[in-house]
Formats: structure tokens, sequence, C-alpha cells
């Protein structure tokens, strides 16, 4: 494994970086990429390391009226001990906290996740359940703000274009009527560290005073080429009261999470099994 | 022959300087742009205290302290250790050579089998103290709030015991939480 690489202090200086190189990758946490190039390397390569970087833009979080903004360079492990995620955007707190391990929460990015764009990304699973944007900075220092969905457009392949670099990334606060929330993050696989998703779930629903849903996100991990946002499942929870939902509308739900669902046989699972798993998990979070 | 020669020839590579603390000391060096940080401490600083394992940050044998957190050093770039506060296995040892509460324990507990995951084990647990201490330890008050079980067993998921010598591992963990200091 060989490379080289470029060490950026400055958003300038990482805007100038990615200008100047023509043959390059992003390095954030590194555990992915350090892995891949280990298997296979890759000629002439450049390493732009994003660790140096001093920008709180970049590393840290702001919270605002419109909800919480992280920088790309945010660590899973800081999401794990930020309270205000705990609490308002627990899917977010569990992704990050059912992550690899210990170890690697410690470096691990928001961006990393993101860019690696893996259909079974954990943090990536919760971030479209909560309809997060992501903020995509160009060479000129200019931002496009791009829906998750629309950034995530294949397996390994994002909308990040060969000038840009992904900054930032917004979540929208939840309702002001929103009283109660129930929020989480199911993740299904061989063993419970270090694993990569059989099937994974996302799902933020907000209930108003009376217990009625009046926000859903639902989004499936590991179920088709990219993480997909369960629109029409979202649809059909809005107005009704969470605890009062009959076994047969629960059904209806599940079937409507599956219709998202193209999931391949591979080493961890078959086809069949992830939709199975998928159907029940699904039915289980309104339980 | 001539050909194999020429692919040999070594290219003229860039090295880039770091210094940073290791084991409470200031050190520098030289080093390759993909030079992992297991590689540095243990042929460059022949500190062989840290286990090479995995390779792919799976097993935890190779975890070191970066600024105090529990870190994969076979995934981390050396070049990111520019700055930073680095303490493996051999800076856990006090000073005249005793062992940490951390070590005492795993050995009085029978916590060590094969001993190859021992050091990444003890870093990990040393690791655990810090956030624990930070995060609910107010110095002086009398503990009530150690992890429980669960949370020990969660905390180093990140490190493979071959021998599967688990139990005595976190019952080695649990019982240094149960005492007043560490």
């Amino acid at each position: 494994m060989e490379f080289n690489i470029v060490n950026p202090k400055t958003k300038s200086e990482l805007l100038g970086a990615i200008r100047k190189e023509n043959h390059f990758r992003f390095g954030a946490g590194c555990t992915d990429l350090l892995m891949e190039l280990k298997k296979k390397p890759e000629k002439d390569l450049t390493v732009i390391n994003l660790s140096f970087v001093k920008d709180p833009l970049f590393t840290g979080i702001k919270k605002s009226a419109k909800g919480l903004r992280f920088g790309a360079m945010f660590t899973a492990h800081k999401i794990v001990v930020n309270e205000e995620i705990k609490n308002k955007y627990h899917v977010l707190h569990e992704a990050a906290f059912n992550l690899a391990s210990t170890q690697i929460r410690q470096v691990a990015t928001l961006g990393g996740n993101l860019c690696t764009a893996s259909p079974s990304g954990d943090m990536a699973c919760a971030l479209v359940a909560l309809q997060a944007e992501c903020e995509l900075m160009n060479t000129s220092g200019k931002s496009r703000m791009v829906p998750i969905n629309d950034f995530l457009i294949g397996v390994r392949k994002t909308a990040l274009k060969k000038n840009e670099v992904l900054f930032g990334v917004a979540v929208p606060a939840n309702k002001k009527t929103t009283t109660n929330i129930h929020s989480g993050f199911i993740k299904i696989g061989t063993r419970r560290s270090m694993e990569c998703s059989v099937v994974s779930l996302s799902y933020h629903v907000q209930l108003d005073k009376n217990g009625i849903i009046i926000q859903a996100g639902i989004a499936i991990g590991a179920s088709a080429p990219t993480i997909r946002f369960a629109e029409s499942a979202c649809e059909f929870l809005i107005g009704k009261k969470l605890k009062t939902i009959s076994q047969e509308e629960k059904e209806r739900f599940a079937d409507k999470v599956l219709s998202y669902a193209s999931p391949i046989t591979d080493i961890r699972a078959t086809a069949w099994y992830r939709k199975e798993v998928l159907y029940n998990i699904s039915k289980s979070i309104l339980e | 022959m001539k050909k194999q020669l020429k692919k040999n020839k070594p290219k003229i590579e860039v090295l880039h300087e770091i210094s940073f603390t290791l084991n409470e000391k200031q050190v520098s060096c030289k080093i390759k742009a993909s030079t992992i940080l297991l590689d540095l401490i243990r042929d460059v600083f022949e500190l062989k205290g840290t286990k090479p394992g995995c390779h792919e940050g799976e097993c935890g044998a190779c975890t070191v302290l970066v600024n105090d957190a529990p870190v994969n050093s076979c995934l981390f770039l050396a070049v990111n250790a520019n700055g930073k506060n680095i303490t493996t296995i051999e800076g856990l040892t006090n000073h005249d050579g005793s062992l940490h509460p951390v070590q005492e324990s795993l050995v009085n507990n029978g916590a060590v089998q094969c001993g190859f995951c021992t050091s990444g084990m003890a870093m990990s647990i040393k690791a655990m103290v810090n956030h624990f201490e930070n995060s609910h330890h107010v110095p002086g008050e009398i503990r009530n709030d150690f992890p429980t079980r669960d949370e020990i067993k969660k905390f180093l998921e990140g490190n493979l015991c071959r021998c599967t010598g688990y139990v005595k591992i976190v019952d080695a963990a649990e019982k240094l939480f149960a005492k007043e200091e560490f």
C-alpha cells in the first residue's frame, strides 16, 4: 500500500488541494479507506487527509431553530455521547452506538459513513430516516444543499462532484407540536459488534400530545442498492394513534416498507431471508 | 533480469516529519505517507507490546490510546499522530516498573491466558476507566455509578480473545471499578 498525502489545515487549503490534485481520495477516519487500499492499492494516489482541517463548521455541531447541523468530520463517538441527539434524534444515537466497535467509533466520521455510500451504512440509514440534507462545497467555496436521497445514488456512489467536498450535514428540527418521539435503529446481523448489517431499519416517528403520529421517517438499509426512504409507509402512519394501530394495519405498514426492498443474496444472507426479517422488524416497531 | 532490477529500483519518496508524545516522552521521526501507527510503534520505536492481530480493525489487539481515546493502531495513519499524545501498554506501567492497577486486576483475576489480546484489552479497559471517570465521577465523592457488566462488555466489544477468556476479563474490569481508586 503506497500513496502520497496532503494535510490541509484550513478550509482554503482544503479547497486548494482539491483543485490541485488529479487522482485523489478523501481520508476522514480512514477506517474504510485503509482497508480498501490494503486490498486494492491505487497507483499514484494522493490522499487528501481531512484530519487536520481546523474549522468548527467542518468538525463540530451547531444547534439552531432549523435543527442540528453537523460538520462532516463529526465522529460517531461524539454522536453517542451527545445528550441532545440521544433525547431528540434517538435513531441517530442508536445507529452510531451500534456502529462497528468502541475503537472504530472514536475515529469514524459522519461524513465518511455517508461518502462510503454503503447500502448498509448505519449512520447513513438514520440520516435518511431523519431526511437530512448534505452540504456540498465546491472549490470556489460555494455550497449547495442536496437531500440525502439524492446524495446516495448507488452502491458506493454519491452525487459528490470531482470539485466538491461534503462539508456538513443538516438534520431538520422535530415539529413544534411534537411532544413524544418514537425513534430507534434496528440492526440485524449474525453478531453484535463489527457487523455489517444483514438488514437495518431506522424509524423516527413524532407524536403530538394526543399520541397521534404527525411526522414519520422510515428508512431501510442493506435491502436495496441504496438506503431507501419508505415514503408510502411514512404517509400511511400519519394521523394514526400509535398505541391503537391494529394488527391488520401493522401488516399493511410492513408490506409498504417491504415494497421498497429489492435485496440481493450474498455471503451474509439470502434475499428471501432479508425480506422476511424486514417484514417482521417493520411490524415490531409499531408494537 | 534487467527488467526486474529496473522494477525494484526504489522511487524517491516524500517523507513527512512528525512529532508527538509517546508514553509521556516527546519524540519525532520521518515517515512515509502510508505508514501505519502500529508499524511505527513496533518497528521504529521498537515497542513490541502492541500486538499486530488482524490488521483490519476487527480484533483490537493493537489498541493504543490517542489523546486518551482507544483506537485500532492498525487503521490509524501515523501522520495523524502528529501533535497527539500516544499511550501504549509500555506507557501504562508505572515509572518504577510496577504494574498499573488495570494490569494488576487482569493478573489477579486470571484474565490472561495466551496473552496475545492482553495488551489491547488492558488499553481498552484503561480507556473505559478514563471514560467513566470523566463522564460521571467527581473526585472525592463516593462512587455509585460503576458501569454495569453489560456496559463493560459493550465497551470491550472491539477486543477479541481467541482463548475466549471473556468472563475473567470482564471480572477484572468489574473489580477494578469496585475499588475506590484506580
